[in-house]
């Protein structure tokens, strides 16, 4: 047989077609990928050793830049940890509140994931039509909390604001246009797009043994047909009060992971409404004093962020800051994946396949 | 849950102790490190992953916490292993649970452990020729940390 | 014997020299500050409104700024957007080199200007002048993409006065 030469592609972290700053050591057999390896590390901005330095209450705006594309869920993770451990009862309507905001967070989070996906697989028009659509969310977050990216909406015992009046009615609004658009007018551009399913369909197949095997969780492992939602296996928030389907697919490849993503949205929105019609008036947050010590303990938190299973150990020691703050990020165990996944596959569908993992590289490294 | 903890219970004897948990958490209590091997190949017939490893800081003494999930349930275990600072390696458990190899990588980057058997032991976040473990309380970040650039290194 | 219709005098071409360089100089600016290409060097959160910016709520194209290329070769402007981390800090360089003349700079963030919220980290840079000439600095963490608008203006400013770094220090003709 010819022997064919082997050339070693560095690709990122600085490189248009990668997501954030991503590293992807590639060998390359004429245009095939022999070997594959990944490097992170370039955004390690030790969020973990600055717990140890600041109050409960001042770790909001960092959690936020932790998975900066959803800061929300980050927010409501932390806030939920420390109440946990220093056992803060929040008021009915605060949980309700923050389902919404968790909603709406993941549907921009989605939204900037079809963004990108589309823009890595050369189809700029969606790129423009996602963020178009993420603006009007963007509008509502700002009225809301003041904040865009980085909303710093949560504190410890609920929010800092009540919502604000007659946002029930322009929140609807938004939701039944990006309704229309996703359901319809997106699948124009993707699903029935005869260039977007060949480039997605059949590639990068996580089987179900490898998903279990690098503990993938969130919407990858739904694309390969795990039924596994936090949502629903240990609802947190007001998830047991709302009706909502967890989407499955079952091949497991790019475009079910498109596709499963894409259908969160549909019911992201459902649980908005629901929650937005049953929303209880009352207080919006349990006063707590802004410095707090927390007894010796060790909590452990999980919930279902949009890119998997977020958790936060954290060990207190009877002080005002935590001893230990480990976060446990999903991205990271889904990146090991790609050594084994991007192997006897070409150059350019390796990119299709790192962005249907959705990476947001500040969660990773954290 | 309960099966696990009666089996663990009769195969470990003093070697561990339960610590009272939460509603769906067991924390349980490794009192010999060099039982880390045997006591995941019994976790590995209930639980899928492994979630996280936390390292805490009681100098002279570390703790780890190993939290164990699976995909069938919300069941969540904490294995709790403390290691000593004058022998600073613990055997490595990422051939019984795949998920455990960047996990075991992170720890040693930022605390220095060693895992003995990780088939990759290197830095995973911070460049290999970095200076200390950061994650360590005796590493105080001071002016002269701060002011460095990182430009001199290689990698 | 000399010929008594030469105006020449001595230094006569020098001064049609420096005139007309300076005429040159104001097209050749002129030109530059309207036709920014930006490279983006995004590394964390003010890269995703730096994506708002390209997209069509704030289209940054009105001022001529159009994310292209995204290739250092072709760039004459770097939008450093994102904490740049110790590990990142040559890589950020290496890019910053192989632009060609005249390169402007724009540190977008609180983690650019000053180090910011991470300020006492162990493995961030505390703003990125301490590397780097850097032109106009925009606050926020992140900024509104509207505040990117602004910087690019104040940048165009600061070309046709013939105030940037790279025409002040630089090599720039």
């Amino acid at each position: 047989m010819e022997h064919k030469e082997r050339i070693r592609l560095n690709i990122g972290p600085v490189h248009p077609a990668m997501h954030g700053v991503l590293k992807l050591i590639l060998d390359v057999e004429e245009d095939t990928i022999v070997k594959a390896q990944t490097e992170l590390g370039f955004l390690h901005r030790s969020s973990e050793k600055i717990a140890e330095s600041r109050f409960f209450s001042n770790y909001y705006p960092i959690m936020d830049k932790l998975d900066y594309v959803s800061a929300l869920n980050m927010e409501i993770l932390y806030a939920s940890t420390v109440e946990k451990a220093a056992n803060i009862e929040i008021p009915a309507r605060a949980i309700y509140m923050r389902t919404i905001m968790a909603e709406i967070q993941r549907i921009m989070s989605h939204l900037i994931f079809i963004g990108s996906f589309g823009e890595d697989i050369g189809n700029i028009t969606g790129f423009i039509w996602a963020l178009r659509e993420r603006e009007l969310l963007m509008n509502v977050v700002e009225k809301i909390s003041g904040g865009r990216l980085a909303p710093m909406y949560m504190c410890n015992g609920g929010m800092f604001y009540d919502f604000p009046e007659g946002i029930d009615n322009e929140i609807l609004n938004v939701l039944s246009t990006i309704e229309n658009k996703v359901s319809h007018e997106y699948s124009a551009m993707f699903t029935k797009n005869q260039i977007f399913i060949s480039r997605t369909k059949g590639i990068g197949v996580l089987t179900k043994d490898m998903i279990k095997k690098y503990g993938i969780t969130g919407p990858i492992a739904r694309a390969s047909g795990i039924q596994r939602d936090l949502r629903k296996v240990s609802p947190y928030l007001a998830y047991d009060k709302v009706e909502f389907d967890v989407p499955v697919a079952d091949a497991g490849d790019t475009y079910s992971r498109f596709i499963v993503r894409t259908k969160e949205i549909l019911e992201s929105i459902k649980i908005i409404r629901q929650c937005l019609k049953d929303i209880p008036p009352g207080p919006y947050k349990t006063v707590v004093p802004w410095v707090m010590r927390i007894p010796k303990k060790d909590t452990f938190v999980k919930q279902e962020s949009p890119r998997g299973e977020m958790g936060i150990f954290l060990v207190t020691d009877g002080s005002d800051k935590p001893y230990r703050l480990k976060l446990r990020s999903p991205t990271f165990f889904a990146l090991r994946a790609l050594e084994e996944l991007l192997v006897n596959i070409r150059v350019a569908d390796a990119f299709a396949i790192v962005a249907s993992m959705d990476p947001v590289m500040g969660e990773v490294d954290r | 849950m309960e099966n696990l903890s009666e089996k663990l219970k009769n195969e470990f004897k003093k070697d561990i102790e339960p610590i009272a948990g939460q509603d769906n958490l067991m924390i349980i209590k490794l009192n010999k490190k060099s039982l880390i091997k045997k006591l995941s190949w019994e976790i590995k017939r209930y639980f899928d992953l492994l979630y996280c490893l936390t390292v805490v800081d009681y100098a002279p003494v570390f703790e780890l916490n190993y939290v164990f999930s699976n995909y069938r349930n919300n069941d969540v275990l904490v294995i709790k292993v403390n290691i000593d600072q004058k022998d600073f390696n613990i055997d490595s458990i990422s051939d019984i649970f795949d998920s455990a190899n960047w996990e075991e990588r992170e720890a040693y980057d930022l605390f220095g452990i060693k895992f003995d058997g990780h088939p990759d032991l290197r830095r995973i976040l911070l460049p290999e020729d970095w200076p200390g473990h950061p994650m360590k309380k005796s590493f105080k970040v001071d002016d002269e940390i701060r002011n460095w650039t990182g430009l001199d290194m290689k990698f | 014997m000399e010929d008594s219709n030469d105006f020449s005098y001595p230094g006569m071409y020098e001064i049609i020299f420096m005139k007309s360089q300076k005429f040159i100089n104001a097209v050749l600016n002129w030109g530059r500050s309207n036709s920014l290409w930006p490279l983006t060097f995004g590394t964390s959160c003010c890269a995703i409104e730096m994506m708002t910016v390209g997209a069509t709520k704030v289209d940054s194209d009105r001022l001529g700024v159009l994310f292209v290329g995204d290739s250092p070769r072709q760039s004459d402007l770097i939008m450093v957007s994102g904490t740049i981390t110790k590990k990142m800090a040559r890589r950020l360089l290496t890019v910053y080199e192989q632009m060609p003349d005249p390169k402007y700079v724009i540190a977008v963030g609180a983690c650019n200007v000053s180090g910011g919220l991470y300020h006492d980290s162990y493995n961030t840079i505390e703003g990125i002048d301490r590397i780097m000439p850097v032109d106009v600095f925009i606050p926020g963490c992140p900024p509104r993409p509207e505040q990117f608008l602004d910087a690019v203006k104040v940048l165009q400013k600061l070309i046709r006065e013939n105030k940037s770094k790279a025409q002040t220090h630089g090599k720039s003709i």
